[in-house]
């Protein structure tokens, strides 16, 4: 370092000094691709937990007949094949009768129009609902239907010999639109909710709690570890006795009987609870790199230049474990998460918010784990719920080999 | 020491020369293996006292939940309702808290855990019927996850920066990162009820109720079978984290002198690799097996809840489900200290695979 440098390092803003530092940063990551596709999966995550939910609003709309649809479906508008070419939207439609089965929402796609055509409702009836409505467009009595593509299929192309019969009658049946509203892009539950508007929404109450969890861990490590190194002597013994202890034991069963035993009513009791059994690990790491940095050179010479503890602590000290401690709290969120998303699946935690871990919680005490027709009921919340991890873990895998050079070269 | 040791050595006999009882206790103490042992026995006492505040003192705790519910549901009185209290978690009602924490320790190393609330039966003996199978699937599952993280992991390491190499790695930090019943579920979902390769209901229980268990090779393979996706679910859920751990221990221990001078002694490659590479570079896996036997004991409780695989993690949701808190309690204990000796045993193993440790110890 010349002289020059010195003089020129104080008069650069610390904003500047930041991005600075932050251009580096990502120069590095974009570098490591790993770490690039993990960080483009926690910025994914973030706007799906902010943005999400005010864009895709909750579907807690109860539909019977779209229970348990494949991706993709949506409704479909039907109407007699002599009629295909002139009914092909529901603007067409004016002066006409338009039929809807009740409690399958495409009555809230017809609403809209209801002074341009006359709106037929077909009650649910046990299941009778879409065949009537079918039998009345091809008698002529309404002159087209909003259906849903599910229950269509399942009436018009079933393959089973019993509804033969039926698909005779309907045979002068053709979709003259098949894209009428919204499209169920992972498709519906047992409830024919969409899953796509549960998955958006069901993410944020479990990434706080698991925020929150990772934080509350991380600050206990940080504080305890440091005061181990520290203060030494019986404090530090007390505390690393403290930390073997909860180690040694199995934390999952211990978190299972705990949460048995307290009442779990809100997410931030559950987020210390796991805290309060995760610190050990890292407050050992820590207070093994504090014990080791505390012997370093350049910390000896700000002990003899008398800095002062708050300058050695915050200025020598600290900025060397800043990088452990902030992969260290990803981690520690990621562990959160399956310990929060494991107590949900056996229904030893909160489930009023219906998250990812509440839409697995109930596939497995619903049976729909093992229906042919669940698996997007299953595999949505466990894809969001792996992909979560997965950014989690590969951000965090790149942040060490950014910091930590030697890592860098080696592979 | 050594001098003491000298002056009472008898001087008559020649051939090997006898230690002192004090040395021999000095020595006992100090070793390694002593002091482990003994940190495992003091854990254990932890861990039972720990079990003893959670589940009798700790407000709201299981004792005064059972004599309410005994009042409320059985009508009877106070008295009454904590004298069944008593008898089912083997408590004496005219002790104090001491009394009866040192009566719970004595219970607890006889082997006396109380009574299933549910079913009257002795706790231990409900765990004894479970616990072969956690530790069957459990041991196996580490076992073959293991030998397969250190072999791919050294494979890993030998190809460095190849298509196999990228590949594996790759798939090994995502499995590392993805939780284990996410897998179970996975495998469930794509391979039983989409793909049909097997039916997840002919493989749940422990093995097929139409067999009795004897040492034939049916039940055997018939366990083998129903242990097979409990099994096939913690290899995956740990096998990424045996191979980027063994990838990394291998590549500093393949830049190391003694390899490269082993390579110049001209020694077969074979030798090299499992002698030299193979032994040193798994060394740091075994303290990470410590925290691995942990979390797939603590994870059974959901996989063997996901499987219906009748073991000891299924047997504590059971037991929890139906606020059976005597057998929670033991359940717990039993778990815990089947963590702690497993601990122990890993930690052996280690030092006398590493002697270093050992030696260092003992200082």
């Amino acid at each position: 370092m010349t002289a020059q440098a010195q003089v020129a390092a104080p008069r650069r803003s610390p904003l500047r000094g930041l991005a600075e530092s932050m251009r580096r940063f990502f120069k590095i990551l974009i570098r490591n691709k790993a770490g690039f596709l993990g960080f483009c999966g926690l910025v994914f995550y973030l706007l799906l937990i902010t943005v999400g939910p005010r864009l895709v609003p909750f579907d807690a709309e109860v539909k019977l007949d779209q229970i348990a649809a494949p991706p993709g479906s949506r409704d479909q508008l039907l109407t007699r094949r002599a009629d295909a070419e002139t009914y092909t939207s529901l603007e067409s439609l004016a002066g006409r009768t338009v039929g809807v089965v009740r409690d399958t929402g495409g009555a809230t796609l017809v609403a809209p129009y209801a002074g341009t055509f006359t709106v037929r409702e077909f009650r649910w009836r046990g299941g009778r609902g879409v065949p009537d409505a079918l039998e009345a467009l091809a008698a002529g009595e309404i002159d087209a239907l909003v259906i849903f593509s599910e229950s269509v299929r399942r009436y018009i192309t079933a393959p089973s010999a019993q509804q033969a019969a039926q698909a005779e009658t309907f045979a002068d049946l053709v979709v003259s639109n098949p894209a009428l509203g919204p499209v169920h892009l992972f498709g519906t539950d047992t409830q024919g909710r969409d899953i796509f508007s549960h998955i958006v929404n069901g993410g944020s109450v479990l990434i706080f709690t698991a925020l929150l969890a990772g934080f509350l861990s991380t600050l206990i490590a940080v504080t305890l570890g440091s005061l181990a190194a520290l203060l030494g002597g019986i404090v530090d013994r007390g505390l690393t006795a403290l930390a073997n202890f909860v180690l040694v034991i199995p934390r999952f069963p211990l978190l299972v009987v705990l949460a048995s035993l307290i009442q779990l009513n809100n997410v931030v009791l559950l987020a210390t609870l796991i805290a309060a059994l995760s610190w050990p690990s890292l407050m050992r790491a820590l207070r093994a790199q504090v014990l080791s940095l505390r012997e370093r050179d350049y910390v000896e010479a700000a002990v003899a230049l008398d800095l002062g503890t708050r300058h050695i602590i915050l200025r020598e000290i600290l900025p060397n474990m800043i990088s452990f401690v902030a992969i260290n709290f990803i981690f520690a969120i990621t562990h959160a998460m399956y310990e929060q998303v494991g107590l949900v699946l056996l229904g030893m935690a909160p489930i009023n918010d219906y998250t990812w871990g509440v839409m697995l919680y109930f596939g497995r005490t619903r049976g729909t784990l093992f229906s042919p027709d669940g698996a997007s009921m299953v595999l949505a919340p466990v894809l969001a719920i792996a992909l979560f991890q997965v950014s989690m873990v590969m951000f965090a895998r790149a942040m060490e080999e950014i910091f930590d050079p030697r890592l860098r070269t080696s592979v | 020491m050594s001098t003491r040791d000298l002056s009472v050595g008898t001087p008559t006999v020649a051939a090997p020369r006898p230690i002192s009882w004090r040395a021999r206790w000095e020595r006992f103490t100090g070793s390694y293996v002593t002091r482990t042992v003994l940190q495992a026995l003091v854990t254990i006492w932890a861990v039972i006292t720990f079990t003893f505040f959670l589940i009798r003192l700790m407000p709201g705790n299981p004792v005064t939940i059972y004599i309410s519910q005994l009042m409320n549901t059985e009508n009877i009185t106070y008295e009454e309702a904590y004298a069944r209290a008593a008898a089912q978690f083997a408590f004496d009602t005219d002790a104090t808290p001491l009394e009866q924490y040192i009566d719970y320790l004595g219970q607890v190393l006889q082997g006396n855990l109380g009574q299933s609330i549910t079913t009257g039966t002795p706790v231990l003996s409900l765990i004894l019927r479970f616990l072969p199978w956690t530790l069957f699937s459990a041991g196996l599952g580490l076992l073959v996850s293991f030998s397969l993280g250190v072999l791919l992991g050294m494979m890993m390491a030998y190809f460095r920066n190849s298509p196999l190499d990228h590949v594996l790695s790759f798939f090994s930090s995502i499995m590392s990162a993805v939780p284990n019943y996410v897998l179970g579920l996975l495998l469930v979902v794509i391979f039983s009820v989409q793909l049909g390769w097997f039916s997840v209901g002919d493989l749940r229980g422990t093995y097929d109720p139409h067999l009795t268990p004897a040492f034939t090779l049916e039940f055997f393979l018939d366990m083998l079978k129903h242990a097979f996706l409990p099994v096939l679910t913690y290899v995956l859920g740990t096998l990424g984290q045996w191979m980027l751990s063994m990838k990394s221990s291998t590549v500093s221990v393949l830049g190391e002198d003694y390899v490269n001078v082993a390579r110049a002694r001209g020694l077969p490659q074979r030798r090299i690799l499992t002698a030299y590479v193979g032994r040193n570079a798994s060394l740091p896996l075994f303290t990470l097996l410590a925290i691995s036997i942990g979390f797939v004991v603590g994870g059974s409780v959901l996989i063997e809840e996901l499987y219906v695989y009748k073991g000891l993690g299924s047997f504590l949701f059971q037991s929890i489900s139906a606020r059976d808190y005597t057998s929670m309690q033991g359940v717990f204990l039993i778990i815990t200290i089947a963590v702690v000796v497993s601990n122990l045993l890993a930690d052996l193993l280690y030092s006398r695979l590493d002697p270093r440790i050992r030696i260092s110890g003992e200082k």
